[in-house]
């Protein structure tokens, strides 16, 4: 062996020694959360350490049933994130693409007002947002109340723009001359030519609105109206629930996901990048 | 291009309604809540009213000290955490690379909720599993809920634990627009891996590293879920309450509109000035 | 029928102006090329035509109908871009028959007229393959396949070669040339290469930072350019310009002093215009119009440097003082790097230009 594959080896194994134990660790939560949702509440709380999991998850989901309606809960989350996210990609791949590829009066200061407020929290648009759709258009409880106002997300419309102003200005002038109509460029030339980019920003979006807690926590609070993460919400420090059905929720509300995220992980990684997300 | 106004138009206003409605409104609407006495109808315009009460707040403060003292912390930590993994990540000596991606990006997908409640499990005080961990190698049990200090920390280490491997997600990308030939170069001129990692990469990677900063930085300042379900309401006693807990409570508990529009732009001046740092830091060099 | 008629022409991007006023006038059927250097607006103008850019100022009409407010699906025209613009998620066929089907033409009329294009082209045998399938010369007649289904009246290409290597650049150039009588259409051509100009128009527009400097017969442009640019544009290798400057003038014609060349000085016969004595000029001579010693009316000693062999002929990068010269010479008679020998200049192949560029005839 030569001392420069050697050094190589060295190299090769201190990077596994200490990025092994580092990944153990960031699975471990994840690892634990599959583990209680297979133990009975009784098994959670005992001295001894668990690291395997048991057999309880049904035993634990019906114990969660019972406390919320969760099936009816993901149902809603579901409904609401595949709407919101056919919507929004909708939205803002129309606003990206007229961004991107059209000159109009009042381009300028469009783009400026996207950008410029880009960066201001989600806390400041909380609360007109809340009495508006409450109180003035009585909507709370709504699945309305869920989808549209989180259309807004500028992100989006900026990264579509990204994605169709770096494709070559010839090919849409081609099909202009050809005297095909703009709306047809869009939909028969333009998306198919996005449809990596529209991927990632799907994904994205679908697992936003999934996730999504504090405005859904607002505006869906009645049983019944609530998406899953707010119905799972609403047991974390009541005494009398089941933790193992928590759990088993918890696990519901997220194994799909990493299934999604390991099968499309280009796609995820690709829409992070480029900060389509937040 | 042809300037074609309705064309234009046409594509962007549906997008441009509900940008306009539930976005540029509620940011304007806002604002003028915050100078309105909020709490007896009708409402009526009283500049000092929720401002002045804002400035002699002690919650205001706790929260606005807690919220910048995670920031301060946690941020830092987990950048630099994120630049770690990325360039580990991004190694060509490493095997089962999709594995370890695996593991740091997996909590990328995973909801405040479903995390929030292992996280509570996980630190609990005699029957989490971090405590067991502890007593099984001789180390004392932390009570992580009922001091503000174990408190603190447990927020700090979810919320890094969330967002780490997603920060690690844009570095990685940023580094592997780094051309490979930069390296060569480098090599060839005797240049050592670690002296290329802080001559190279760390500058090549600052813009990439600053949008990361910044984008933590105001999530991070927007902290709620966390101390909201992990920490039971901002506990102990207040002393992992934040400016998003502080915004709800008033907001939505107390149903004090103006006071949390108040605060509410509290958290926007400290955006608005860390968006003016990032583009100072991220100004073309003259 | 589709004669291509501009008038005082402008364009501005915001408040820059790229084309100053052109004036050009196309008869139907005639093939004409736009050329210039990067960046001189020859895209811009042929944008114009095409009705994708915006005209700022004066007419652009097509079959004698003003079209400045005309869509450019509605113009009678058809265009291939520099990057062919192929759509890289259809099949050749289904590229081809795009425009045709998203307008609803009739299936049997559009069938008909891709297959044709497929036939004038060659390109049968791919129709089921992506742009991605094909080699570079195939993607271009894909792409000129998508403008004559649409049966234009007028043709435009913009610089449709460049991406190809140069042996595809020449069979194509035969091609488009081929196509053109074929087709009878008019045709505007857009590049930045001399030789494709020279070999495919009938006449050429030479454009310069957004002005018009010359129209004209690729010969005509040739032997006779307006000015010292249109003759340092045209012709490969280029002109040689030599300072010279005036000494007398009888006779209608110039004594001229060569000032790099030891006061060599040559008699130039004039028609118009006497420059003053002691002006400063510029003699423009071709390489081919060196002479043999004695074949000429004045005699300038040189000495090689660097000689390029192309086979028939050598050109020969000759020093003489601080003037550079390419001189062309039989394959027999080329000289090796370091040689001396004299190069003669003859009056009536040769060409005078004043301090600005502007000829002297
Ligand atoms: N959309 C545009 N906005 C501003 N300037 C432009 C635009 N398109 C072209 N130009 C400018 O107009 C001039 C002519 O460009 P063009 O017609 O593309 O030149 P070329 O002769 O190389 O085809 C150039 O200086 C170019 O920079
Ligand atoms: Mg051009």
């Amino acid at each position: 062996m030569t001392s420069r594959s050697q050094a190589r080896l060295g190299r090769s194994i201190l990077l596994h020694l200490f990025l092994t134990p580092l990944a153990l660790i960031w699975l471990f939560p994840l690892w634990m959360m599959v583990v209680f949702s297979t133990m009975p509440d009784n098994g959670i709380f005992s001295p001894g350490i668990e690291l395997l999991p048991h057999d309880g998850f049904i035993d634990n989901f019906n114990n969660l049933q019972r406390d919320t309606n969760f099936v009816g809960a993901i149902g809603i989350s579901v409904s609401v994130a595949v709407t919101y996210t056919v919507l929004s990609v909708l939205l803002t791949s129309m606003a990206g693409w007229a961004l991107a590829r059209y000159e109009f009066h009042g381009k300028g200061a469009v783009v400026a007002i996207i950008f410029g407020t880009i960066t201001l929290p989600y806390a400041v648009v909380l609360i007109p947002q809340f009495i508006m759709v409450a109180r003035d258009f009585a909507l709370a409880n709504t699945w309305i109340a869920l989808i549209v106002p989180p259309l807004f997300n500028s992100l989006g419309v900026l990264f579509m723009r990204q994605a169709f102003s770096m494709m070559p200005a010839e090919l849409f002038d081609a099909a202009r001359v050809e005297g095909v109509k703009e709306w047809r460029i869009f939909l028969f030339v333009a998306l198919p030519l996005a449809r990596p980019m529209l991927a990632a920003l799907a994904i994205i979006l679908f697992l936003a609105s999934w996730n999504n807690y504090l405005w859904p926590l607002l505006i869906n609070s009645q049983p019944g109206a609530m998406t899953a993460p707010v119905a799972l919400g609403t047991l974390i420090g009541l005494t009398k629930v089941s933790w193992g059905g928590i759990m088993a929720g918890a696990v519901m509300l997220t194994v799909p996901m990493l299934i999604v995220f390991v099968l499309l992980q280009r796609h995820f990684i690709a829409g992070i990048a480029a900060g389509a997300v937040k | 291009m042809r300037t074609q106004n309705a064309t234009a138009y046409r594509f962007l206003t549906p997008y441009l309604l509900i940008f306009v409605v539930f976005w540029i409104w509620p940011i304007i609407s806002s604002f003028l809540i915050s100078f309105q006495a909020t709490r007896t109808v009708p409402w009526r315009f009283a500049p000092a009213f929720n401002w002045g009460r804002l400035i002699g707040d002690p919650a205001f403060y706790n929260a606005l000290k807690n919220t910048l003292l995670i920031l301060v912390i946690q941020v830092p930590v987990m950048i630099a955490l994120a630049i770690g993994m990325a360039v580990l990540l991004n190694s060509p000596l490493l095997k089962a690379r999709g594995l370890y991606r695996f593991a740091f990006f997996a909590p990328v997908v995973v909801g405040e909720v479903a995390y929030s409640a292992v996280f509570r499990l996980m630190f609990s005080l005699d029957f989490g599993i971090v405590n067991k961990l502890l007593n099984s190698i001789g180390l004392p049990k932390v009570d992580w809920f009922s001091n503000v200090t174990p408190a603190m920390a447990l927020i700090m280490i979810a919320v890094t634990w969330r967002w780490a491997g997603y920060n690690a997600i844009i570095i990685l990308a940023g580094l592997q627009s780094i051309p490979e030939d930069v390296y060569e170069a480098a090599t060839l001129d005797r240049v050592s891996k670690v002296k290329q990692f802080f001559h190279i990469t760390l500058p090549l990677l600052k813009p990439v590293i600053v949008f990361c900063a910044v984008l933590s930085i105001i999530g991070t300042m927007q902290l709620f879920t966390e101390p909201f379900l992990i920490t039971e309401r901002g506990g102990p006693g207040g002393g992992t309450e934040t400016l998003g807990l502080l915004l709800y409570r008033q907001g939505f508990r107390s149903l004090n509109f103006g006071y949390a529009s108040a605060v509410a732009y509290t958290m926007a001046g400290l955006a608005i000035a860390i968006t003016l740092v990032q583009l100072w830091l991220m100004r073309e060099p003259k | 029928m589709a004669a291509v008629t501009l008038t005082n022409v402008i364009k501005r991007f915001g408040s820059f102006e790229v084309v100053h006023g052109a004036n050009i006038d196309i008869a139907d059927g005639e093939f004409v090329v736009f050329v210039g250097p990067s960046g001189c607006g020859k895209s811009t103008l042929l944008r114009m035509i095409a009705g994708l850019e915006d005209i700022s100022g004066g007419d652009i009409a097509i079959g004698g109908k003003v079209m400045n407010d005309v869509e450019a699906a509605d113009r009678g025209i058809a265009m291939v871009f520099q990057s062919y613009a192929l759509y890289p998620h259809m099949t050749v066929e289904q590229n081809l028959s795009f425009g045709l089907r998203m307008n609803g033409n009739p299936k049997a009329d559009t069938d008909r007229r891709v297959k044709r294009a497929a036939e004038i082209l060659r390109i049968d045998e791919l129709m089921q393959r992506r742009p991605k399938q094909l080699s570079g010369g195939q993607r271009q007649r894909v792409a000129i396949g998508r403008a004559i289904v649409r049966e234009p009246q007028v043709f435009l290409f913009d610089e449709p070669l460049s991406n190809l290597d140069a042996e595809l650049r020449v069979q194509m150039r035969v091609e488009i040339s081929r196509l053109h009588k074929e087709l009878g259409v008019t045709m505007i051509y857009v590049t930045h290469d001399q030789t494709e100009a020279m070999t495919l128009a009938d006449r050429i527009v030479v454009l310069k930072a957004g002005n018009v400097e010359q129209i004209g017969a690729p010969l005509d442009l040739y032997d006779d350019p307006a000015n010292r640019f249109v003759a340092g544009f045209i012709g490969s290798p280029k002109m040689n310009f030599l300072s010279a400057k005036v000494v007398d003038t009888s006779n209608s014609a110039a004594i001229i002093e060569l000032v790099n060349h030891g006061g060599a000085r040559l008699r130039k016969p004039l028609r118009d215009a006497f420059p003053a004595i002691g002006a400063e000029i510029v003699l423009g001579v071709r390489p081919e119009h060196f002479f043999e010693v004695g074949e000429g009316d004045c005699d300038i000693p040189v000495k090689a440097d660097v000689a390029e062999h192309l086979g028939s002929v050598s050109y020969v990068y000759a020093n003489a003082g601080p003037e550079e010269l390419i001189v062309e010479r039989e394959a027999s008679r080329q000289r090796a790097g370091g040689d001396h020998f004299t190069v003669s200049i003859k009056a009536e192949r040769s060409l005078l230009f004043d301090k600005s560029g502007a000829r002297i005839r």
